[in-house]
């Protein structure tokens, strides 16, 4: 492996890994976890935060961790070092750790040591290691010098799935081993005889219907639990294990897993299980769930540690993500629900409505008009004011602010609006708006500066009214100062408001779904001299021309931008302004981001709450910068953290359809609702936010089936990138510009991601994810890198425009926006606006409604896609690029991206191969005096390539594409310049690189392991046989012509071809391996095994010369290596 | 997505119920035997890991029918019965199982040994690969009690990291050792089939139920973990090219001319280890936390039980009494 001799080859090295986290162990303050081969030793201090100390790399090769064995001390002392045994698969190693105060050092380490067969659990013996082994042996080893002490089978040798040794000497030594016929069979090795004859087991125990998983045996209370593939836990009584005979008692049989149950752990009071369903439930020793922890995405839970000291668990998952919870209770004091008992005799009437002023002031009101306060520091209910005009019908509101501004709002079905001063509510002030019914009410705060009440009357008309107090505080003053129009709907009344910072625009929302900006200070556009923001007064003509600027028409002042039917039928529920964005939620599931540009709404990305979500009521901002989205689950009342995928509270309101209110404060966070005709009122002290911590954030929950790296960002030192995870192994030369490499990965568990790979710190920062595909994203092309102020800017930071395509035929096209942000963690911030999107099944169904019933086919899935751009250099020449996709349903088609993704449209496709299309590649081909020609080559499952010239494609009047049958069907690619028949099946990776001669060199590598590698030249024919340069067609032909059968063990689904000399493919037998070109037949030259199963694509691209290459390879995980050029 | 949407995903798991197999492996037995003839001169066949039993169809059907045909399947699991297929519920790993085979052959050894089974999968790879080199290594350990001489052995591999391992042991006792992947095997799965033709262990090679065979490691010059010396043996594409390809999308009309109809499955699987939990799940009755609605603190205030009936009877509320707070 150390090979700097023979320099000369590159050699690939691991730099970075991310992979299902496979082991877990609380030492002290000290958390291990193993990812892959290494080691990662974090610190956990008492706020539950967690500092990464070292990552001791590549201590099991090519196995993973699935444990590690901490040798208990004599002295108990293990703060200053420890031996640890680290096993995964076959292979074991003890390593020596030196963690005091200052510094984590690796002390020693022992040779790995591979045994015969697969480790389920390791045991310190007196200085020795017991392993239970996969055919029911058991194995005494001597760890430092390498040599077996023991070696004493089962009479049973069967196959197991799990195994726990107990015990602290060889003599007392007992293994519980799980069995594939479900059964637990007890068996004390050391009861061999000297010639290591098989121990007959000395207790079966069967209950389980599927195999075990997971042991865990408390010695304390004498108690086993057991977690299976039957999806249950049992708790046995089995008293002290190591006396044989002894009588197993099901004493628990827990089912609350809603799928198989991974990892089980035994605590002197809870039970810990984790499981396949991402859920990670608490019991008690009783079988009753405590608490469940949800929030790790993807195939589940693979490992937990507790800290019983602390009461943590600590979760890892198969998303790579490692998360701390708190044990008892939810973490809050002071959390729950009470009924705050308004109804008496001497408060007569129901209650109508209920709202919340600040968290600490609920405010109620009765169908006979009576306006109630409780206050929760005096506990009791207080009537404020009795007005019987607002009986049988009557909206109320309190305004927003840290304490609700001591102000709410009454309207009645009678155009009456009260303004009510909470504390004074003698000072109360009508204002009658309208002829008719109030529809809604909503308020809009600006800072402490200006505060707006917004009422919707009839027809569409919004009062905007000016609250203001005097000085003495005693007096409001009411003042219209506008009215707005709706546009024309059913139901239309406004739902939401907001400022938009700086504050000459209001953001609304209305009951019709859409999303409408109204200048906040209407005056000013009369007067285009007045106010420094008087450059919108170009949007005044076209805003003010329904109203005609005058006070005495009864309808108002229309939008002067709006997104119709942004959020559907249902309505958009609220609209928040923060960071620079509008946010806006509605009751068809989504949050959107918009943006305003010009005086103009745009919508940037659409979001998604958790699934069953579908009624988002509202988006907070965490003081941490993060957001939580409200929102009603069926008939609870949910806070969910989308970036922690967790439901943070959870209230059985009954639904939203009835009156609720929520406040949050730092101090607390208050849920109001009405039940039972009383108020109900939720409150958790501490906000919002749960003090779960994640310790590491995951990365996808499944599969990631595509990665491509769109550019590098480079820092200059201003932005220091902070050097946690290596504080002590920095390479000299490794400082200077930080360079960060941005990757976009997309994943079956249909979201594309976007990362952040600094080169100086091998951490991997997620930036964002987009999620916007209904199905999985198996395909990313890249197009348009630049810088955000383009070409002659020097300031860092990147943009792109990025295609994604996955299953159900969905497509999406949408930009990327990095730049530098010294507040967070990766020093990045990301922008994404959503452009485009395309679906062929609704391409179809539109094409259903102008002409007959054509075709429905939802079912294919985009395996691959290429951005063909003949130009791309020259961008802005010609009507955009083109992007070629591969699909399953045996057709390659052509989609044209125009205004700069913006559109998207289906323009060709052809079923030549007749076979589902694996691969897509695009290349150019230039020679001098000719016009640079654009080439696809398209492979299939039949191993055949197809070579096609789409240089002409777009030009007007070419030949290229053969129009369709009908108008609206996609244009015929016609027959393919060339087929080669690379391959006896499936093409999973293709490459090209033009090469010195004016050829080009195409890589390909098949499903059957073979490489097949050749010189492709382009010829064009002579000038004078034809007529004009439009009419020109190359001629393809294929020079020399190499094959390597058996080049890999299984799929190669990467290739790359480095120079014309050197190439690299990687496989799904995790070799990724390097291959000398140009004479004759590939050559191997060396292979290094990667730890990513299931590879399913690789991207490599050249950093600088002092840094080489990098390559990413995404499957189960990512991975990316570096090599010297 | 409805209920054909797998059916227009997958030709192959349409095909098959629609002509009746229990699963669409059967055509991969097919297809195979299809490139190698694994069925010709073959009297006695033994389907290990037989559930749900397709293979054993194709069996029953190609071997069964000829006369004097025998097919013994052998399966932990229970499986539905198979006209002509003797079936056994027992553990490959045991040496009575191998016995009664013979038992049933009359004491003849087989001419073919199949074995298409595969472990649940976890999800995390090193241990599906470990466990599904078990199952072949016990395949192959109970072939060696039941095989003739010269007879032939198919099973399933998964070509991961470790597969070079496998077909260097499996070299070990056939002349012969292909993998072949049917035209009904997925390019996306890393599935695949090792036939291993002309069973001849070495040389004082005595069968042995008793000791699990264990998988080979690597050495430093016959069989590497890193360097260009690895045992990959031929790989062979099996069905012809007018097969269906199993990755393409086909729609639900075929080109045959044949009508669609929808056809249910076959055979559902029988008893499998989640039933009890699905039937909790589905009646509700899986253990739930405890809600914090449950354990109020403000111990002054009264709380009385969830308010179910309420939420039931809900009032149809109007739209525009909607509380929307801010």
């Amino acid at each position: 492996m150390d090979a700097f001799g023979d320099y000369v080859w590159p050699r690939a090295t691991s730099e970075l890994i991310l992979l299902p986290v496979t082991g877990l162990e609380c030492v002290g303050d000290r958390l291990l976890a193993g990812e892959g081969p290494d080691l990662l030793v974090y610190n956990l201090d008492f706020g539950g935060h967690l500092r990464m100390v070292k990552r001791v790399q590549n201590l099991l090769g090519h196995y993973l961790i699935h444990g590690f064995r901490v040798q208990p001390e004599p002295k108990g002392d293990l703060d200053s070092e420890a031996m640890i045994a680290v096993f995964g698969s076959k292979g074991l190693r003890v390593v020596k750790i030196s963690w005091g105060q200052s510094h984590l050092r690796e002390l020693w380490r022992s040779g790995l040591w591979n045994m015969s067969d697969w480790i389920w659990d390791a045991r310190w013996l007196e200085g020795n290691v017991a392993l239970a082994l996969g055919h029911n042996s058991v194995v005494l080893y001597d760890p430092v010098i390498g040599c077996m002490l023991q070696d004493v089978p089962c009479t049973d040798r069967c196959t197991l799935s799990s195994a726990c040794l107990i015990g602290d000497t060889w003599k007392e030594l007992t293994i519980v081993a799980g069995a594939v016929s479900n059964e637990l069979l007890v068996w004390y090795p050391a009861t061999a005889l000297p010639d290591n004859k098989p121990v007959a087991p000395d207790r079966r125990v069967s209950g389980h219907v599927g195999v075990i998983f997971s042991m865990s045996y408390l010695e304390s209370k004498g108690l086993l639990a057991t977690a299976s593939e039957d999806r249950s836990v049992r708790i046995w009584k089995v008293g002290d294990l190591r006396v044989p005979g002894g009588r197993v008692q099901n004493i628990g049989h827990c089912f609350g897993h809603s799928a198989r149950v991974w990892q089980v752990k035994l605590l002197e009071n809870y039970l810990i299980s984790a499981g396949e369903d991402c859920v990670c439930l608490v019991w008690s020793h009783e079988g009753e769930i405590l608490q469940a922890f949800r929030g790790h995405q993807g195939r589940g839970i693979r490992a937990i540690a507790a800290h019983e000291r602390q009461t943590w668990v600590i979760t890892g998952g198969d998303d790579s993500g490692i998360r701390l919870w708190h044990l008892v209770g939810r973490g809050y004091p002071g959390l729950g629900v009470s009924s705050l008992s308004f109804k008496s005799p001497s408060r007569p009437g129901a209650l109508k409505a209920v709202t919340l002023a600040g968290s600490w002031r609920v405010l109620a009101v009765t169908d006979v008009g009576g306006l109630y306060l409780y206050d929760l520091e005096v506990k009791c209910w207080e009537q404020l004011l009795e007005d019987n005009r607002f009986q049988s019908y009557c909206l109320l509101e309190a305004a927003p602010g840290p304490e609700g501004f001591g102000l709410c709002a009454l309207a009645n079905g009678e155009g009456l609006v009260k303004v009510v001063p909470i504390n004074t509510p003698t000072a109360a002030v009508d204002q009658n708006l309208f002829q008719g019914k109030v529809h809604s009410l909503s308020w809009a705060l600006r800072g402490y500066e200006e505060l707006l009440l917004l009422a919707s009357g009839p027809g569409g008309v919004v009062a905007c009214l000016e609250i203001s107090a005097a000085p003495t505080g005693k007096a409001i003053f009411v003042k219209e100062r506008c009215r707005y129009l709706l546009p024309p709907s059913k139901q239309r009344w406004h739902t939401c408001s907001a400022f938009l910072p700086p504050g000459d625009f209001l953001v609304c929302g209305d009951r019709r779904g859409s999303v409408l900006l109204f200048p906040a200070r209407p005056c000013l556009f009369k007067k285009p001299g007045v106010g420094p923001k008087a450059i919108t007064a170009a949007e005044a003509p076209q805003a003010g021309s329904s109203s005609g600027g005058s006070e005495s028409v009864v309808t108002g002042l229309g939008p002067v931008s709006s997104l119709h039917s942004l959020h559907g039928k249902q309505g958009v529920t609220s609209v928040t302004c923060h960071g620079g964005y509008v946010y806006s939620t509605g009751r068809d599931g989504s949050y959107y981001q918009l943006f305003v540009h010009g005086g103009r709404l745009q919508p940037v990305l659409r979001q998604k709450a958790c699934r069953g979500m579908n009624w988002i009521a509202g988006l907070r901002m965490a003081p941490d910068g993060s957001m939580v989205v409200l929102g009603f689950h069926a008939n609870e009342f949910v806070v969910w953290s989308p970036r922690s995928h967790e439901k943070l509270h959870i209230v059985n309101c009954g639904g939203g359809h009835r009156s609720w209110a929520f406040s949050d404060t730092e101090a607390a966070m208050a849920f109001a609702y009405l039940k039972d005709g009383d108020v109900m009122l939720y409150r958790a002290l501490g906000g919002c936010i749960r003090p779960n911590v994640i310790l590491r954030e995951g990365l996808h929950g499944r599969e990631i089936t595509c990665v491509k790296r769109v550019g590098t960002v480079t820092l200059g030192p201003e932005f220091e990138v902070p050097n946690l995870e290596h504080p002590d192994s920095l390479e000299p030369g490794s400082e200077g510009p930080g360079l960060i490499d941005i990757v976009i990965t997309g994943s079956e568990d249909t979201t594309v991601c976007v990362l952040a790979l600094p080169t100086t710190t091998g951490a991997a920062h997620a930036l964002t994810a987009v999620c916007n595909h209904i199905s999985s994203v198996r395909a990313l092309a890249v197009w348009g890198v630049g810088t955000p102020g383009g070409p002659q800017d020097s300031h860092p930071g990147l943009t792109a425009q990025v295609v994604s395509a996955g299953g159900r035929a969905e497509m999406h096209c949408f930009s990327l926006m990095i730049t530098p942000d010294a507040s967070t963690p990766s020093r990045l911030a990301c922008h994404i606006m959503h452009l485009s999107s395309h679906r062929l099944d609704e391409y179809w169904d539109r094409q259903r409604n102008r002409h007959r019933m054509i075709k429905v086919d939802p079912e294919t899935r985009y395996m691959s896609l290429a951005i063909c751009e003949l130009d791309s250099d020259r961008p802005g020449l010609g009507p955009g690029p083109l992007v070629a996709a591969a699909c399953s349903d045996g057709a390659v088609r052509l989609f044209l991206l125009q205004d700069s993704g913006r559109i998207l449209h289906l323009l060709a496709e052809t079923f030549h191969h007749k076979r589902c299309v694996l691969k897509v590649h695009s290349f150019t081909h230039e020679a001098p005096n000719q016009r640079r020609r654009l080439i696809l080559c398209s492979a299939a499952t039949d191993g055949s390539i197809a070579f096609w010239d789409l240089t002409t494609a777009m030009d007007r009047g070419s030949t290229t594409l053969e129009p369709p049958a009908h108008p609206g069907l996609p244009y015929q690619m016609g027959t393919p310049c060339l087929t080669v028949q690379a391959h006896s099946c499936g093409v999973n990776s293709l490459h090209t690189l033009p090469t010195p001669e004016g050829h080009h060199l195409v890589a390909s590598g098949s499903e059957d392991g073979s490489l097949h590698v050749f010189t492709l030249a382009v010829k064009m024919p002579e000038l004078e046989e034809a007529d004009g340069e439009a009419e020109l067609v190359p001629q393809l032909c294929v020079l020399d012509e190499y094959s390597v059968p058996c080049a890999h063990a299984a799929h190669v689904t990467g290739i790359k071809i480095l120079s014309p000399k050197l190439m690299v493919s990687a496989s799904i037998d995790q070799r990724l391996t390097f291959w000398r070109l140009g004479n004759g037949e590939p050559t191997f030259m060396n292979s290094t095994v990667y730890h990513v199963p299931d590879v399913a694509d690789m991207d490599c691209w050249p950093v600088n010369p002092e840094f080489g290459h990098r390559c990413a390879l995404a499957g189960q995980g990512l991975e990316v290596y570096n090599w010297y050029d | 997505m409805g209920r054909t949407s797998k059916d227009k995903r997958d030709v192959y798991y349409r095909l098959a119920k629609e002509k009746g197999w229990r699963a669409r492996s059967a055509f991969k037995l097919l297809q195979l035997d299809e490139e190698f003839q694994l069925f010709k001169g073959v009297k006695r066949a033994v389907d290990l890991c037989a559930a749900p039993g397709s293979w054993s169809q194709v069996l029953s059907q190609k071997v069964g029918g000829q006369s004097s045909g025998q097919v013994v399947a052998v399966d932990l699991q229970a499986m539905a019965p198979l006209p002509g297929v003797i079936q056994i519920q027992g553990d490959i790993t045991q040496l009575s199982t191998a016995k009664e085979i013979i038992q049933h052959f009359e004491g003849c050894p087989a001419d073919l040994v199949v074995c298409d089974g595969a472990p649940d999968v976890t999800g995390l790879h090193d241990v599906d690969e470990y466990m599904q080199a078990q199952l072949l290594l016990a395949a192959l350990n109970i072939a060696t009690h039941v095989l003739k001489p010269g007879g032939c052995f198919v099973a399933k591999i998964f070509r991961g990291r470790d597969v070079t391992l496998l077909y260097s042991q499996l070299r070990i006792f056939f002349s012969s050792v292909l993998c072949a992947k049917p035209k009904s095997s997925r390019n996306s799965s890393i599935e695949a089939f090792a036939v291993c033709q002309g069973y001849d262990p070495p040389e004082g090679f005595i069968p042995d139920l008793t000791r699990p065979l264990m998988n080979h490691s690597y050495e430093t010059d016959f069989n590497q973990l890193h360097g260009p010396a690895r045992v990959i043996v031929p790989f062979v594409t099996c069905g012809d090219l007018s097969a269906y390809d199993s990755d393409r999308t086909y729609s639900l009309d075929l080109d045959n001319g044949s009508e669609y109809k929808y056809t249910p499955p076959t055979q559902p699987p029988i008893a499998p280890p989640y039933q009890e939990a699905c039937r909790l799940k589905k009646n509700g009755q899986l253990a739930k936390e405890f809600l914090p609605q449950e354990c109020s603190i403000d111990r002054v205030d009264k709380l009385s039980q969830p308010l179910a009936i309420h939420t039931l009877l809900a009032p149809k509320v109007e739209d525009n009494e909607i509380n929307c707070s801010s």
